[in-house]
Parts: C-alpha cells; sequence; structure tokens
C-alpha cells in the first residue's frame, strides 16, 4: 500500500552536495540521534494502538517495525513535526493490510474446510467482554481498557481509528487528519460517532 | 446539550487514564523487541547509500514529468464538477453527510470542541 509521497530529501544532503563530507556525516549523526528518539517516545504508544487495533500481538509488533522502517526510508528527511503524523498514516496502512491479510486467510480457510472456521476463537466481537457487562462496577485500569477494546471492535475502522488517534495518541485534528489521509471535518464526525458508540456502551458514564 | 459534553469529556479523560497506564504497564521483553525494533529502523539510514547527482535524473525528470502530465488529464477528465476535493470523503461516508444533516448533537459537540480546541 502506498502511504504518501516518497520523500527522498533524506539522500540529498545539502553539506554532501557542497563537497563537505564531515558536515554531512554530522548532520546525519544528527537526523539519525532525532529519529531514535523520536521513535523511543512513541514506539510503546504506537505499539498499543496497533494491538487495539489489531488484536494481535505479534501482527502489532510487525506492524510497528514495518511503520519505523518505512518512515526511516522515506520521511527522514522531512521536519520533525511531520513525523508524527506520517508515522501513524503507515502503521495505519500497515494495520489495514494486516487486516486485509487475515480476512483473505479467513475465506481461504473456509472455502478450503467447506465450513466455517472452527478456529476463529480470535473473532474480536464475539470474544470481547460484554461491554454492558456489570454496569454497577466502578471500572478502573485494564478492565476499562478492554471494554473499550471490545466498544472499539464493534466500529467501522475509520471510526476506532479517529478516536485511538485522537483520545489515546492526542493527534490533533490536522495531525490525524495527515494520519488517516482524509478531511479534518471527517476526522470529526468519526471521533464523534466512537464518541457516541461509547457513550452508549458504557452506561455507567450516564450518570 | 452540557450533559453530554461533559459526559464525553469524562469518557474521553478515564479511557486515555486507562490507555496511558497500560502503556506504562509493559513488560521488559515487549520493550526491548521495540528497542531492537528502531535499531533496525535506524539501521537502514545508516547503510543507505548517500544519493548523488546521477546521468540518469533528466531522463527521470522527464519521464517523471510525462507521468504528472498523463494523470493530470486523467484527474480532470474524472473531476466532478462543483465537489471540492476535500468534500470526496465526506460526500463518499455517507454516514457523515447523515451526521452533518440530522444530528443536532453532533452539532452543538463540534461547537463546544472547537471552543475547547479539541474534537
Amino acid at each position: 500500500m502506498e502511504d504518501g509521497p516518497v520523500d527522498r530529501s533524506a539522500t540529498l544532503e545539502v553539506p554532501f552536495l557542497l563537497g563537505n563530507p564531515c558536515a554531512a556525516r554530522e548532520g546525519s549523526l544528527d537526523r539519525e540521534r532525532a529519529l531514535d528518539r523520536f521513535l523511543a517516545g512513541i514506539e510503546r504508544r504506537a505499539l498499543r494502538i496497533a494491538r487495539l487495533a489489531l488484536r494481535n500481538r505479534a501482527e502489532a509488533e510487525d506492524a510497528v517495525q514495518d511503520a519505523m522502517i518505512r518512515l526511516v526510508r522515506r520521511y527522514a528527511g522531512r521536519p520533525e513535526e511531520e513525523w508524527r503524523p506520517l508515522f501513524y498514516r503507515i502503521l495505519g496502512n500497515r494495520i489495514i493490510d494486516f487486516q486485509r491479510r487475515e480476512r483473505l486467510r479467513r475465506a481461504v480457510t473456509v472455502i478450503w474446510r467447506g465450513s466455517p472456521d472452527d478456529e476463529r476463537s480470535a473473532d474480536p466481537v464475539e470474544s470481547a467482554v460484554d461491554p454492558r457487562g456489570r454496569p454497577d462496577e466502578a471500572l478502573e485500569g485494564e478492565e476499562l481498557l478492554a471494554r473499550i477494546e471490545a466498544v472499539l471492535a464493534t466500529l467501522s475502522a475509520r471510526q476506532r481509528q479517529a478516536f485511538l488517534l485522537r483520545n489515546f495518541e492526542g493527534l490533533d485534528v490536522a495531525q490525524a487528519a495527515v494520519a488517516m489521509g482524509c478531511s479534518a471535518g471527517s476526522v470529526k464526525t468519526h471521533y464523534f460517532r466512537a464518541m457516541q458508540a461509547l457513550e452508549e456502551a458504557l452506561p455507567e458514564w450516564k450518570t | 446539550m452540557e450533559d453530554m459534553n461533559d459526559r464525553m469529556r469524562e469518557i474521553e479523560r478515564k479511557s486515555r487514564a486507562a490507555f496511558d497506564a497500560s502503556v506504562e504497564a509493559g513488560d521488559a521483553a515487549t520493550r526491548a523487541r521495540l528497542a531492537r525494533a528502531r535499531a533496525a529502523a535506524l539501521g537502514e539510514l545508516r547503510h543507505r547509500p548517500l544519493a548523488r547527482p546521477a546521468a540518469w535524473l533528466p531522463v527521470g525528470a522527464a519521464a517523471a514529468a510525462l507521468v504528472a502530465a498523463f494523470l493530470w488529464q486523467r484527474e480532470e477528465a474524472a473531476a466532478l464538477p462543483g465537489i471540492a476535493f476535500e468534500d470526496f470523503d465526506l460526500v463518499a461516508g455517507g454516514e457523515d453527510f447523515d451526521l452533518l444533516v440530522e444530528d443536532a448533537d453532533f452539532v452543538a459537540w463540534a461547537a463546544d470542541a472547537s471552543a475547547d480546541g479539541v474534537g
């Protein structure tokens, strides 16, 4: 899947072209350090978001690693403030790739076996915790997150993406629009729908 | 309406707190795998060859210009009159359009969120 325009500027270091290899090396090291800081600061949240979207730890780790590599390859030369939305755009595309692959795998399995897949315990909706369960109980920590995850699994991919990027990752509307490849208005509507679904599914928040 | 916006802010706050806590609770093995993944990604930067102006650049630029001209002509032919590009996903996503037309809650929430700098 194409992640956006390919930027080769990282490979065209100006000091190098001016014949100053020392300055080029120093600039390259600065960029590498900046990328290291950026990736170190984002990787754990990105992995958690990928796991919420894919519900599979190994695939989530692969998606995050792929996103890191693609960001470095394609966008290392872009201004640092652009890295975060670009990284999440790449990660979002990788997540979609994994989801398509999983759907295809299931379809092939059904055709091959001639019956519904018996190993579909991983069905995100069916295996999810009931989001309406135990409304009188105060929800904390992991249990709350598990119920949010169950609700998110029932949303459209775009609504889920808008919620994860806006609320969990803290991207502003413009950054989320870049990450999702859509307009700011569309981000707002998807996000609002996700919030509505959460509000309805978690009735204790209505009190 | 005020209640709904308050509830949504509460949902945002609580869910974000739960998410942050789960991120912090990540195990050491996962952190080590992430560090290795990061090192591998940065290795790409270290090992990739620095691009030099090459003889094929003018040829590539000419080819790119031809492709761009072709794509531009195709887009012109396919463009619908009167719809701005950024509205395509709004028009294509029926739920968004419905939301704008029918959902007074959304309008109120969006106004409130804009005032807060969120949403």
